[in-house]
């Protein structure tokens, strides 16, 4: 898959996990691999217009520290 | 409920939010589920906002000692349980109760608002008293705060589940809610839906974020859930909840305060009884019912019904405050609090026992 949206909380990647599936995005969701500072965290994968998908999650209160 | 606490105990066995492999995932998305569950029925403004806690007693620490400062105030009910009055006392902040009417919600509003100062940063009111029962005027109450800028805290502990309770249209900041007593959960859970940011946590920990950071962000729901969930409980907690919305949380409410008025009346007949509140009225009580009888202390009244089969509460109840108002600190009082399950029957071998008493 392209895209993908880091956050640090479960609880914000399900939700957006779920909310891009209701949105026509196929995403599924697994634990960050990459060399971050900070530790553990998610990424949820998708394809399709990264763009849209952040308005949506802005828009339905889904934090995330990134998205690309 | 019990069965999806069974489920739960054989089938989600990874902890939610901690590793990456499927039943964690498998987990996570449950626990997921809950938290919509309780944010949907509670009416909240989300998922995300709901917090699980130990108790109900977890979610008023977690509140009161995490967004006052230094030089607030904070303004609570003349029948707060403990689980307000301690860590309130514990702050070392300046507080004061007001008193709440038995009768008139304008009365209690009034109180309200004369307590009130430049320097109240939170009010926390119970939504019910566990000692009399008596509903406040949440929704009044959290407008005033709305409009003032105080934070406003609901104890749900008695009220949750049984009453109506509806963050947005209450405007309550926070909602602290224990899963045993209106939700048919496990004892042993408990949730705070939190609307406004809170500063500081009560606990640090492992939360699955930042494992590499020294420090615990104060984010919600996560970061005030450190270390490992109740997975198997917060299942029992969806399930009890789910259960009673599916019974109708207003038809459970008047059939429990059905056995209330039955038995107020049995009880007002008697000569030998003292009650401390007036006719418990729709939707100004709480099927909770606080009584005595003359010239006995509450446990040994509590001990003869236990000897009955009948479980009752005596003593304090926990509650100070409440005892304090109604000037029952030398006998408490016995103390009883019907759930969906009871019956009129039972209600009238109650008061047969009581009778022989």
């Amino acid at each position: 898959m392209n895209n993908e949206v880091l956050t640090g909380s479960i609880t914000y990647a399900v939700k957006a996990k779920e909310i891009l599936n209701r949105n026509g995005f196929k995403a599924y969701m697994g634990r960050k691999k990459d060399k971050n500072k900070s530790g553990c965290g998610y990424f949820v994968s998708f394809d399709g217009d990264a763009e849209k998908a952040k308005k949506i999650l802005e828009e339905n209160n889904v934090k995330f520290s990134e998205i690309h | 409920m019990i069965n999806a606490v069974g489920y739960a105990l054989k089938n989600m066995c990874a902890n939610p939010g901690r590793a990456g492999h499927s039943l964690s995932q498998f987990c996570s998305v449950n626990l997921y589920r809950a938290r919509e569950e309780i944010n949907s029925f509670f009416n909240g403004s989300g998922a995300e906002t709901v917090i699980f806690c130990k108790n109900c007693t977890e979610a008023l620490n977690t509140v009161i000692k995490g967004v006052t400062g230094k030089y607030d105030e904070i303004i609570i009910s003349d029948l707060e349980h403990n689980a307000v009055l301690r860590p309130v006392v514990k702050t070392g902040l300046f507080y004061k109760t007001f008193s709440v009417s038995p009768e008139s919600d304008e009365e209690t509003v009034e109180n309200f608002k004369n307590a009130l100062t430049d320097k109240t940063k939170l009010a926390v009111v119970t939504a019910a008293s566990n000692v009399t029962g008596r509903i406040l005027p949440v929704e009044k109450i959290g407008k005033i705060c709305k409009e003032k800028g105080i934070l406003f805290c609901v104890d749900a502990a008695q009220g949750g589940g049984v009453i109506p309770i509806d963050i947005k249209k209450m405007n309550i900041d926070f909602l602290c809610i224990a899963g045993h007593k209106g939700l048919y959960a496990p004892m042993g859970t408990g949730v705070l839906i939190a609307n406004k940011e809170i500063k500081n946590t009560l606990t640090e920990g492992g939360n699955g974020m930042d494992s590499l950071k020294e420090t615990q962000e104060p984010v919600f729901p996560e970061g005030f859930e450190s270390g490992t969930v109740s997975l198997p409980n917060i299942m029992g907690l969806k399930a009890g909840t789910e259960f009673v919305r599916k019974k109708n949380r207003e038809s459970i409410y008047k059939n429990e305060l059905n056995l209330i008025q039955h038995i107020y009346g049995g009880l007002k007949e008697n000569k030998n009884i003292i009650l401390y509140t007036p006719f418990p009225e729709m939707h100004k009580y709480a099927p909770v019912l606080s009584f005595n009888v003359k010239g006995t202390h509450s446990e040994e009244t509590a001990e003869y019904l236990s000897a009955n089969g009948i479980a009752v509460r005596g003593g304090f109840h926990c509650s100070k405050l409440a005892h304090e108002k109604l000037g029952t600190e030398e006998t408490g009082t016995v103390r009883i609090s019907p759930a969906y399950f009871n019956t009129l029957f039972e209600a009238k071998y109650f008061l047969r026992v009581i009778s022989k008493f």
